[in-house]
């Protein structure tokens, strides 16, 4: 099947029109086991490695993807877009312009940009992208999006371990929609039969940052003695914490969706995301929250003195951390881990 | 040394001796909001900052005050100050230069900035603008406006471009709205073409002296223009920077017409594309011993503002708000790579340009991010010899002067030998 991938490293692009095109959308994610070598002759090395690992796979070629769409994001991403219109081999990719603000002049001009990205679909694809198909794909996404919130809570029931969920995440940004909630479902009722693991000693934490995809880091932290119950991340809550108003005219719709979910630190205002941590770290009773900003990561690295300012003020540990984009840091990082998990 | 060094070092311009005086008013001016209870505003580079005077606000500009501190070498203690408070060695060095200088309590002398009425950024040319405001409001718990500007890129048709516009224009209105609410002041439309008249004139004053430039030898160097543009973004839609100008450009003029140079003997005309090391604008000095001009700087011209030729000298007057909206969207500061590559290519011809040093900032990622693509395109399709030059704006921990200088006599080798076939 054919596949639209899209750049994004703050969940705000629609997936819903890419199915209603009948596309399958494919979240483009890093992979920290490649080396980089092309993408090193287009990007300095002072930025964003995860954005230049996402290059260098792109320029390598990415299977069965016909489109590109990259939503705006930091400084870093929004610039290597016209990277990506001359060295990759896709012929068709939009700039989607998601706004930096959330308020109504930024929804109308969300609306705008949307609608002029269905049309190129459309022009360029010889497809028909209707309401009603974006409402039905609307109403796919939210089973999808309920689905993973019960699951979710699985993880501070401590049977489900916070890496399978991630994983789980992961599979479906990536994967065709009909078939992953086949997949949740199938999993949800595997869960409401196992029993909790032994989770007494274990460190409950909520982890947040940057685009944090490799479940491999997550795994690592479990092996120091931390479960995730809960996070702020794209690859977690700020994917299916909201849902889509299924009553609204479906464009509008998603606009508002993408605008009232929980905000990501490339948007204004983002320290409401110190708000919505807050909130969960009180629902979720967690002993503490670890921030990771990958290393030339702005938006985190912005955010974060005012972050630890206000952690402290709450009495809620709090560890940040600059990390590299490979597996050999994580190792690196252990005693830093180590010594937080003793703290809390 | 492989390139015979040559010549004195180049001539500023007696009339940019008066800069000094025209940016003391500026801070006289602000002194004076504060003592009289004027509103004031602190505003970012690039944004229309036009609108404040229209609406008598006086502006602050905290990049033009790093760059103080900087020139005064108390940027790196400034920055290790914001370091200190955990903020990464790898942001923004203008940022973390006022990060400090404010929490040190530096005077306006020492590039300082007093606490406004209310902060107004936009990401017209970065996010890092953006957080910046939203740092010091939330620190200093003062209102923050923000303008979004979309980003344009290669592939934006015109189609975007006008709903682009129309959200802009809206956040204008939007923008006089929270003014008023804040300060009480009202938009007077009359006044606000009487600045944007003032401010289109100072642009293009700015663009004639550039045109001079053209000339060979060139009339003036980076001693004229670096320090020289800070009233086009400080004091945009005033009278006063007005006649400064005009003395520049009429002084320029008398060089251009007696075939005089700013240098000696000139012998190789340079384009510089990024931010000047403000901690050492010395450096830029060595290339005046191997006979070396900079004749354009991209980033020095983008603020004259008023270089989209849709925008006429009619249509600022009678629609002063909607020309703004356009212009924050055709920035030379910010254009796509592909317009980025055909206006370099175009001004390398016109100017007559041997060669472009291009400034890979450390801490600017909007400023380097497709610095390698420029480079190699301009090559490949243009024959242009460039050179990058990895530095920082503000951070002098960031610049190796003795590899840099090194890296440049090889460049001007090449360039000789060009100049040989």
């Amino acid at each position: 099947m054919n596949k639209i991938g899209y750049f994004d490293a703050g969940v705000i692009t629609p997936e819903e029109i890419f199915i209603a095109a009948d596309f399958v959308p494919i979240r483009l994610l890093g992979d920290p086991t490649i080396s980089i070598d092309k993408a090193n002759e287009h990007i300095p090395p002072t930025h964003c490695f995860w954005a230049r690992n996402l290059l260098e796979q792109a320029i390598n070629g990415l299977k069965d993807v016909k489109g590109i769409i990259a939503s705006h994001g930091c400084d870093c991403t929004n610039r290597q877009f016209d990277i990506w219109l001359e060295c990759v081999d896709i012929d068709f990719m939009y700039f989607l312009n998601a706004p930096l603000k959330r308020d109504k002049s930024a929804s109308k001009f969300f609306l705008d940009d949307i609608k002029e990205m269905i049309l190129q679909l459309e022009q360029k694809f010889k497809v028909k992208i209707t309401d009603e198909k974006i409402s039905n794909a609307i109403k796919l996404m939210n089973n999808i999006r309920r689905l993973l919130k019960e699951i979710s809570e699985y993880r501070s029931k401590m049977v489900l371990k916070g890496s399978e969920f991630h994983a789980l995440v992961k599979y479906v940004q990536q994967q065709e929609k009909n078939e992953t909630l086949k997949i949740l479902e199938h999993k949800l009722e595997e869960l409401k039969t196992k029993n909790p693991f032994s989770g007494e000693s274990l460190k409950k934490v909520l982890l947040t940052g940057s685009v944090i995809d490799d479940t491999e880091f997550i795994k690592h932290l479990e092996t120091l003695g931390y479960q995730i119950v809960i996070d702020d991340l794209c690859i977690g809550t700020r994917y299916f914490w909201n849902l889509v108003d299924e009553n609204e005219e479906p464009i509008q719709a998603l606009v508002q969706y993408h605008l009232n979910k929980p905000i990501n630190s490339t948007k204004v205002p983002s320290y409401d995301r110190f708000n919505f941590i807050k909130e969960l770290t009180g629902k979720y009773n967690v002993d503490g929250v670890i921030n990771i900003a990958q290393k030339f990561c702005e938006p985190i690295l912005y955010d974060h003195p005012y972050m630890s300012k206000k952690f402290k003020e709450l009495e809620i540990p709090y560890l940040f951390i600059e990390m590299e984009y490979n597996r050999e840091s994580y190792k690196q990082l252990s005693t830093r881990f180590e010594a937080f998990a003793e703290i809390i | 040394m492989l390139v015979k060094s040559i010549g004195k070092g180049s001539k500023m311009l007696r009339a940019t001796q008066g800069l000094k005086n025209e940016m003391g008013r500026h801070f006289l001016a602000i002194e004076q909001a504060f003592r009289d209870g004027k509103p004031t505003a602190w505003a970012t580079a690039g944004s229309p900052v036009e609108l404040l005077y229209a609406m008598d606000v006086q502006p602050m500009l905290p990049e033009n005050s790093a760059t103080v501190s900087a020139a005064l070498k108390l940027s790196k203690d400034f920055i290790e100050i914001a370091e200190d408070q955990g903020f990464s060695y790898d942001l923004c060095s203008y940022f973390k230069t006022n990060i400090g200088a404010v929490a040190k309590g530096a005077s306006m002398a020492e590039g300082g900035t007093r606490k406004p009425t209310f902060m107004f950024s936009t990401d017209v040319i970065c996010d890092t603008h953006v957080n910046w405001f939203k740092i010091q409001a939330e620190r200093m718990n003062v209102p923050h406006f923000v303008m979004d500007v979309p980003h344009v890129v290669s592939n934006t048709s015109n189609r975007q471009k006008q709903y682009y516009k129309k959200y802009i224009v809206e956040q204008m209105y939007e923008f006089l709205d929270f003014i008023q609410e804040k300060t009480g002041n009202e938009y007077n439309e009359e006044k606000s073409k009487e600045i944007m008249s003032n401010s289109y004139e100072l642009g293009m004053i700015w663009q004639d002296i550039f045109e001079l430039r053209k000339n060979v030898p060139s009339p003036i160097s980076t001693k004229d223009t670096f320090g020289g543009l800070f009233p086009l973004f400080t004091m945009p839609g005033l009278k006063s920077p007005l006649k400064l100008y005009k003395r520049m450009y009429r002084e320029a003029k008398a060089r251009v017409d007696g075939g005089i140079g700013a240098l000696e003997e000139e012998k190789y005309r340079l384009m510089f594309s990024g931010i000047p090391f403000w901690y050492n604008l010395k450096f830029f000095g060595n290339l005046e011993k191997w006979g070396a001009v900079i004749v354009y700087e991209p980033y020095v011209f983008a603020f004259s503002k008023f270089t989209n030729p849709n925008i006429t000298r009619e249509y600022v007057l009678n629609n002063p708000v909607e020309c703004m909206a356009e212009l924050v969207q055709s920035f030379w500061y910010v254009y796509d790579l592909e317009t980025r590559v055909k206006e370099f290519a175009k001004t390398v011809k016109d100017w007559k340009i041997d060669g472009v040093l291009l400034h890979n900032n450390y801490s600017c990622r909007p400023n380097s991010c497709n610095l390698y693509d420029l480079k190699r395109k301009l090559g490949d399709d243009y024959d242009i010899p460039c050179l990058i030059i990895d530095a920082d704006m503000n951070d002098p921990r960031k610049l190796n002067e003795t590899q840099t200088i090194n890296k440049i006599e090889s460049f001007i080798e090449i360039l000789e030998e060009r100049k040989k076939n």
